[in-house]
């Protein structure tokens, strides 16, 4: 019997703070492994990263080795990455390109969409074994592709993607539909972390401007602003100024909307400052967005949101282009994958500037990256201290204008965020969220 | 002239691990860079992610960062011990002034009682000035787990 019922789990929960427990308890992580991830649409990655028939990467999706492939009828396959036979991972390399996949154990093949494809020497199985059992790689029982992200749930219960999604969908339409071709390609590969941090941490993190004038402030030079994040080189595009003169806050950052929808999803808007405007290589970008667009390039061209958190695990950055893909892997202890985000027939300038910019800053040397992910380590190493039990979320607590969808909507550096989560996973965990 | 070279490539890793940055990134050329690639056997820093992709203008601000009062994840700050070895010129690609160094490198740092190793082939490419001195063209480090898990990094390889 699970230690936690739905009283216990409530009692976690305050209106302006969390229990330490929500962060520490290992039985609350295997909780939330059956009720949040297993209940969820899982971002797998992005159909670019297999490009041509038989291309193929692995990956690990909560505790799971998993195969993504493409067949060579064109169509996209999520496997678990398991032999049929006596478990063996079939394919090991990080990406590869295969006719069919052959398990090296005792040579079982399956071709790319992951059916069995046969035995060798099947004589000595008994009549009609192989070809009645079922042997094809196993798949998650729900999978789909929504613009070329890829998307499975573990649960065939779950709600269809476009409801989980919500009003969630403008925001993945709104990083493809800058692109002149509407397609965005992943051909840089990605970043690989593991840091030992609870996963809500870097959610709580994510749409959180309270901390970046005090953890980020190492990145800012004496007049407050930081190092150039985004644009070409000598422009001032993507400078973010996080500080005014003598290190006093920005008052600005108040009036940046941070806002949320059901299914403990959140967003905030796009930073004032996040990219310049002119100069030639905009000006082909409008030409060739104008071209594919017309009247409706002004629109499409527009950046609207900073980051947008698709609860419970990855994240679209729009001034960094790139997805985030948080992986839960114990209760102390997260893996997450960026993977930098081209928009396709965009400028190949403009391409260059943006993985220059995910380099710069969220690579493993990335001076934000690096500020955030030692904040979140000395969270999960504070918070076993004893004394407080609390883990507070109060700031402008009450302000957020809240709808009956489930939806909210806050200003600056209130926690609202971080509100809105955890009112979202106490609906999970107590198995009482909309549409699941 | 290996000897000069030598010389010029282990006072470079000794200045990284006394910390003196400023001195570290003089010896870069104006046009110069220092490149750790994402991915194994890169040809070009846009192929693929870079862990490091510095031109000269963002190694000052990596080194103003290091030196920044507000530097949290350098709280104490990491220690580091380079060990260069296998120094061989490159023969056939050193053309007028220009010289390619090979070696190889492992650089094991130290913080918050963890201590962590990675190792690499090194290139660089060094200009000898018309003062007799060497510049680096660019410095390119390829680590053997690039495209594996990271936690985070502050000091150059
Ligand atoms: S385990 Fe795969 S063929 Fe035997
Ligand atoms: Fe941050």
């Amino acid at each position: 019997m699970d230690s936690y019922d739905q009283v216990s789990l409530s009692s976690l929960i305050g209106p302006d703070r969390v229990h330490k427990d929500y962060y520490i308890d290992p039985e609350i992580f295997k909780l939330e492994i059956d009720r949040i991830f297993s209940k969820s649409w899982l971002l797998v990655g992005h159909e670019s990263q297999v490009p041509n028939p038989g291309d193929y990467v692995t990956l690990t999706l909560l505790d799971q080795p998993m195969l993504m492939s493409r067949h060579r009828d064109g169509s996209i396959h999520v496997m678990f990455n398991r032999c049929s036979h006596r478990g063996a991972r079939v394919c090991t390399k990080p990406s590869g390109k295969a006719l069919r996949f052959e398990c090296p154990y005792h040579g079982w093949a399956f071709h790319t969409n992951g059916n069995h494809a046969g035995v060798p020497y099947p004589e000595r199985y008994a009549d009609g074994f192989i070809k009645g059992g079922d042997f094809d790689l196993a798949r998650p029982p729900k999978q789909e592709l929504y613009r070329g992200f890829v998307f499975v749930a573990f649960d065939s219960e779950v709600c269809d993607l476009d409801s989980f999604l919500g009003p969630m969908r403008d925001h993945i339409d709104n990083m493809v539909d800058r692109s002149p071709l509407g397609e965005l390609e992943a051909p840089a590969g990605m970043f690989r972390y593991r840091f030992a941090a609870n996963w809500k941490i870097q959610l709580e993190n994510l749409n959180d401007l309270y901390h970046p004038m005090f953890t980020h402030a190492s990145t800012t030079a004496e007049d407050g602003t930081q190092f150039r994040r985004q644009g070409a080189e000598g422009d001032e595009a993507g400078k973010v100024k996080l500080l005014e003169k003598h290190s006093s806050l920005n008052m600005q950052w108040e009036e940046q909307v941070i806002a949320g929808h059901a299914h403990g999803h959140t967003y905030m808007q796009r930073f004032p400052m996040d990219r310049e405007n002119q100069g030639p290589v905009y000006e082909r970008y409008k030409r060739s967005m104008v071209d594919a667009y017309g009247g409706d390039a002004e629109a499409k061209m527009m950046v609207h949101h900073h980051n947008s958190i698709f609860f419970p695990h990855w994240s679209i950055q729009y001034m960094t282009q790139h997805i985030r893909i948080m992986n839960p892997i114990s209760v102390d202890c997260t893996e997450n994958i960026i993977i930098p985000l081209k928009l396709k027939g965009a400028p190949e300038e403009m391409w260059k500037s943006a993985l220059r910019s995910n380099n710069n800053s969220h690579s493993p040397s990335g001076m934000v990256m690096a500020d955030d992910m030692d904040a979140w380590v000395r969270c999960q190493e504070g918070m076993q201290a004893n004394g407080h039990d609390w883990i507070v979320f109060a700031r402008s607590v009450g302000e957020e204008s809240i709808d009956n969808e489930g939806s909210f909507e806050g200003l600056g550096t209130s926690e609202a965020n971080a509100r809105h989560q955890h009112k979202a996973w106490l609906h999970y965990m107590c198995g009482t969220v909309q549409g699941v | 002239m290996i000897r000069e070279i030598e010389a010029f490539i282990y006072r470079e890793a000794r200045l990284l691990d006394e910390r003196r940055f400023e001195e570290w990134i003089e010896l870069f050329a104006p046009e110069g860079y220092y490149w750790v690639p994402g991915a194994p056997d890169q040809e070009d820093p846009y192929q693929s992610v870079s862990i490091f992709f510095d031109d000269l203008p963002l190694l000052k601000t990596r080194i103003q960062r290091i030196r920044h009062p507000k530097i949290h994840s350098q709280e104490p700050p990491t220690r580091t011990c380079h060990l260069v070895s296998n120094i061989e010129l490159a023969k056939g690609e050193n053309i007028d002034d220009q010289i390619a160094v090979f070696s190889a490198q492992i650089m094991t740092e130290f913080r918050l009682d963890k201590q962590r190793s990675y190792s690499g082939r090194v290139r660089h490419l060094l200009r000898l000035t018309a003062e007799g001195n060497f510049e680096i063209l660019w410095k390119r480090v390829d680590l053997i787990n690039c495209d594996g898990l990271f936690e985070t990094l502050t000091i150059p390889f």
